[in-house]
């Protein structure tokens, strides 16, 4: 990711190729790849809350890439994407217990099965502007899961459907400890294809059509195309996201993925930085782990005149909320370029130190 | 067919429908005035009813009383929401300020929640709750009393665009600010103005839902289902709003109808709505009364 | 980048590793409890007195010595939070026992808990959870689940058999109509078979079920369905908060049915909140008193509530003594598996095979005697159902409601079920 302030002064790009660059340093690149190596490490250095919670990340960072697609670089809210991320994780149930396809199948063909659908989504969003679109994805939010609670073939209707665990032909991976490489080859390859899909012709299309839709049309870019194209990723990583999600929980239910998970979603793009993959990634980790601090500190709180004052051991979930809603607020009025801005402001100021202002 | 049963329903369709209209309304003024979609609308109605909830039974106002204290505030916490929350966000793109409305949605809501508690409270008595009959029809007094309160919000709102100096200056704002502003209007103020207005139009529904059906978190379901009743009526027209609110709302009951005598789904009622919304969209993407914008390069 | 920030939280990690090894001298309970989501209504003061159970328990010399360590936590009614819970518990904190909650989770983890063989004693009653060996053939196979109280099939019959009788009791000819009412989710639709297939055969005609949320609203349209469909008796299967808007909306629009409620549909609260609305409505009660009633068991239940109120001014709903209950059957169970091997999933499981007829020490006429073994998890099919009063306005105190009499829980019938092999496991 090229941040100007970065480059050392001389170094001039004499090609698309060079600019277009994932990492502008070898050292970059090779730190790079020692994190994802260290990273492999973590089932056998980390305690099991820790572990769950960066699988938890892990998926839902998936999810909250594709809608940082639609959100980032084409510049259309989608406030459903909770709906497809559970249509991904029903799907790839329904494929791995109706037919002999092993989940490791069943996950990338959830996806694609959600990409489908989303794109039948997209059709009247490729019409849809700004609010008529947001509130053309929340319909399709409400009927998507009033679909899961009807249609008892395919989602088991009201009643939980079960999901067998993660397996190859027979090799079965059961437990957190394994589960985890499952989902970290689906982040890196997930961050890595739309990072090399913003490089594309088609990348630049989509930031194009987000910039100045007529401008965009003009120089000759399908809007109708890219505009449903977009839904149809975003809806493909959600897809994906809750097939893993599914084989990793084992039971898919359609509770908590009403709209305020969708609005979870959109904080995540949002708080991570719209339009910054990286970013996608922080903000992710940010939305979930807030929650766990609120947790860790009622915990701390737990017996002392606060908590009695307060009655937080009951009214904790509503703090909680609140919490969060105030975090998005603060995030919008203060930090509107998100986490991944603030995180480049960091690396310049020690790249410069100590002569940074 | 059950043409009495239809009947019922359609005309418990139509009070609903003025109540969704009203908040509609006040949905329409937010947006008309200050291009700010509100996802917070419900909760607007939610803190109303709560409001004159706690000043009726926790301190035992009289109601002539409890019901002007409740605007009062109201008039003042929409100032406050937008000076303090919503100004600093003039000039940020449109989904920084969505998400804001979002998330202040989601802060009321678990505020609320904790302040109040989960369970429902009973309103108390404002209005005897007795029925009329007309003809064949049963019809609650308060049915009847939310039908004329809503239709004077109606009228009290056409008359404060048509007539009024704040109307008027709201009106000029939301057709062109920078005209506004050179004519000598306050922006800053008119945006202030439409929250609270829009926060006690809110309110007053909220209060009558509340009568009918006592209080509950449940109420906040009018913010949403908004939303089909202004994509029907236009975003930027307040009669479309009034109009979209009523069609909605006898929509939803012939749903109830539809499903309760042939189809047996149970709850065709909840999502109808959203279902005619998209095909609205797909037929019409600027709603039935709204104005196409024409954009130039 | 990520790197730095992994090594810190594995540092932390160790930290919280290294703290959670000093607790091993406890005896680690875990508790799903709503406080916030779809039946938070029913749920805050069952979680209160679970809690306020085992704080007494602790207070009182613990488990064999052993404190217990109970895990709080609001999972907000919703599937995918529990099963997250769960693997908490049994992964790193290997429980001996769950105190559980809802319907649609607790049947979620029933093949967990049995494969990890761990107890989950619920709040949820769904008869699919009474078969531990899948023997019936109506439900899978649930060996780790119980609860205390009729289940909401048993219940739901026996409101059906009193039903019955009201309508000839009434001298009303015809077939009385019969309609069941709920949220499209577990819960409410856990006893719907039993109870259509049962009013089927007692003569009721069944009308097509009526869905409403499980969050409070305006349910008028339902009402007016109710009405025009002319039931006479209704199931109201969702729990207090979303049944009150119902009876509220029908009070309004004038429909004469009686309304009969499941156990989590109807209490205290809710009788003050719906006021008159909710006169006459049939619900059953797991307890042999309410709060306040004359037992020598209650004194311990007053006991225990003064852990969270100390004043021992609140009135308790039912729910909460139903809570009390559950946990003391729970304790005592522990406490046989800490004597006989330490208490273990399976210890603690077997743990609730040793009595007949048995209630918790202390609780005498409070907990209704009840009876598991390894073939049968139905706790009793003796259900007592009550009305419940309401006379006058409900403002006001519920301490200064229930003793002035304006609400009341009036006792209606015994019904004593069959244990039907038939009836098993649905």
């Amino acid at each position: 990711m090229a941040s100007p302030s970065l480059i050392p002064a001389g170094d001039f790009r004499t090609s698309y190729a060079v600019d277009t660059t994932i990492f502008p340093t070898t050292t970059g690149r090779n730190f790079a790849i020692l994190g994802v190596v260290l990273i492999c490490f973590a089932p056998q250095l980390l305690s099991e809350y820790w572990l769950s919670q960066m699988i938890v990340i892990g998926i839902y960072g998936i999810a909250a890439l594709g809608l940082n697609i639609l959100v980032g670089f084409t510049g259309q809210i989608s406030i459903g994407h909770a709906a497809f991320f559970l249509l991904g994780a029903f799907t790839s149930a329904y494929i791995s217990n109706k037919t002999p396809i092993p989940v490791f199948f069943a996950i990338p063909l959830a996806g694609i099965v959600t990409a489908i659908v989303g794109l039948i989504f997209g059709l009247p969003a490729a019409r849809l502007k700004g609010l008529y679109l947001v509130i053309a994805t929340l319909a399709a939010q409400y009927i998507l899961i009033d679909f899961f609670s009807r249609a008892e073939w395919f989602s088991g209707g009201s009643v939980p459907a079960m999901a067998k665990p993660f397996s190859i032909f027979d090799y079965e991976l059961r437990g957190d400890r394994k589960y985890f490489y499952v989902v970290l080859a689906y982040v890196v390859v997930s961050y890595l294809l739309v990072t090399n899909l913003m490089r594309s012709r088609d990348g630049r299309a989509l930031v194009a059509v987000r910039d100045h839709y007529l401008s965009a049309e003009i120089m000759g870019i399908n809007l109708t195309k890219y505009r449903t194209l977009s839904f149809g990723l975003a809806a493909f990583f959600a897809g994906i996201a809750g097939a893993l999600y599914a084989h990793y929980q084992l039971v898919v239910s359609n509770e908590g993925f009403g709209i305020e998970r969708s609005i979870l979603f959109l904080a995540m793009v949002i708080i991570g930085g719209t339009g910054s993959i990286m970013g996608t990634l922080m903000g992710t980790a940010f939305v979930m782990l807030v929650p766990e601090a609120m947790e860790w500190i009622s915990m701390e709180l737990k017996g002392g005149v606060i908590d009695k004052a307060l009655a937080l051991n009951n009214n904790l979930t509503f703090l909680r909320e609140i919490a969060i809603g105030l975090i998005i607020i603060a995030f919008l009025v203060f930090e509107p370029d998100g986490l991944a801005h603030r995180w480049r402001q960091i690396k310049t100021y020690w790249k410069l130190y100590p002569f940074s202002h | 067919m059950n043409t009495q049963f239809l009947l019922q329903l359609l005309v418990n369709g139509l009070v609903v429908g003025t109540l969704y209209g009203v908040v509609a309304m006040s949905f329409v003024l937010i947006y008309k005035a200050t291009q700010v979609v509100n996802f917070a609308q419900g909760e607007l109605l939610l803190i109303g009813a709560w409001v004159c909830w706690t000043l009726l039974t926790k301190y035992q106002v009289p109601f002539w009383l409890g019901m002007p204290m409740t605007l009062v505030f109201m008039f003042a916490f929409g100032i406050l929401v937008q000076v303090v929350i919503l100004r600093p966000l003039i000039g940020e793109p449109i989904i920084s300020v969505i998400m804001v409305t979002i998330a202040l949605s989601a802060v009321f809501q678990a505020a609320l929640k904790w302040i109040y508690g989960v369970n429902p409270q009973p309103f108390p008595r404002v209005f005897t709750s007795q029925s009329v009959t007309i003809g064949s029809l049963q019809i609650q007094t308060v049915y009847v009393m939310s039908l004329v309160v809503s239709v004077l919000m109606m009228l009290g709102m056409a008359w404060f665009f048509k007539v009024s100096k704040w109307g008027l200056a709201m009106r000029a704002t939301a057709f062109n600010q920078q005209v506004a502003q050179s004519l000598g209007i306050s922006v800053k103020t008119v945006f202030a103005m439409a929250w609270a207005i829009s926060a006690m139009v809110s309110a007053v529904a909220g209060v009558v839902v509340a009568v009918v059906n006592g209080v509950s978190s449940g109420l906040s379901i009018y913010g949403i289902k908004v939303f089909p009743a202004v994509i029907l009526g236009g975003l930027d027209s307040i009669g479309g709003a009034v109009v979209g609110g009523i069609i909605i709302g006898l929509l939803e009951n012939f749903a109830q109808f539809v499903d309760s005598e042939y189809l047996h789904w149970g709850n065709l009622y909840e999502v109808a709505p959203f279902y005619v919304l998209i095909i609205i969209l797909m037929i019409k993407p600027y709603g039935l009364f709204g104005t196409k914008d024409i954009e130039r390069v | 980048m990520t790197m730095k920030s992994y090594l810190a939280s594995a540092s932390i990690a160790l930290l919280i590793a290294g703290a959670s090894a000093s607790a091993q001298a406890q005896i680690a309970v875990g508790h799903l409890a709503d406080y916030s989501g779809g039946t938070s209504d029913v749920g805050t003061p069952y979680g209160q007195g679970v809690v306020d159970t085992y704080a007494w328990i602790n207070k009182n010399g613990g488990i064999g010595g052993k404190q217990v360590n109970l895990d709080s936590n609001d999972y907000g009614y919703q599937v995918p939070r529990a099963i997250a819970l769960y693997k908490k518990w049994s992964g790193a904190d290997k429980v001996a026992a769950i105190m559980g909650w809802g319907t649609a989770d607790t049947e979620a983890l029933t093949g967990f808990l049995a494969q990890d063989k761990i107890p989950d004693i619920s709040g949820s009653y769904s008869a699919a959870l009474t078969d531990p060996t899948g023997a019936g053939g109506k439900a899978k196979p649930a060996p780790y689940n119980f609860f205390y109280g009729p289940s909401y099939s048993d219940a739901l019959r026996a409101e059906l058999t009193w039903a019955a009788e009201d309508w000839k009791a009434k001298g009303k000819s015809g077939k009385p109509k019969y309609v069941h009412m709920g949220a499209n989710h577990p819960y409410p639709n856990a006893p719907k078979a039993a109870g259509e297939a049962l009013a089927a055969e007692l003569g009721f005609e069944v009308l097509p079920p009526l869905v409403f949320a499980l969050t409070p609203g305006d349910y008028s349209a339902q009402c007016l369905s109710l009405k025009s469909a002319g039931a006479n008796y209704a199931y109201l299967g969702n729990t207090a908060a979303s049944n009150i808007s119902v009876m509220k909306a029908c009070k309004a629009a004038g429909v004469d049915v009686q309304f009969m409620s499941n156990v989590w549909g109807m209490d205290e609260n809710a009788a003050k909140a719906a006021g008159d609305a909710a006169d006459g409505v049939i619900f059953p009660l797991r307890t042999a008193v309410s709060w306040g009633g004359n037992a020598p068991g209650m004194k311990t239940v007053q006991e225990i509530s003064k852990i969270s109120d100390p004043s021992g001014k609140i009135y308790r709903p039912v729910h909460y003594i139903a809570a009390v209950c559950t946990s003391l059957y729970m304790k005592e169970a522990l406490d046989w598996a800490a004597k006989n091997g330490g208490a273990t999933g399976e210890n603690v499981a077997k743990g609730f095979y040793q009595k007949k007829d048995w209630v918790p020490a202390g609780m005498d006429g409070v907990c209704n005697p009840s009876t598991w073994t390894d073939k049968d998890h139905r706790p009793t099919t003796k259900v007592d159902l009550y009305r419940s009063k309401v006379s006058g306005s409900t403002d006001g105190d519920l301490n200064d409601l229930m003793a002035k009499g304006t609400i009341k829980l009036e006792k209606v019938k015994t019904v004593e079920l069959p244990r039907k092999p038939e009836w098993h496991g649905w």
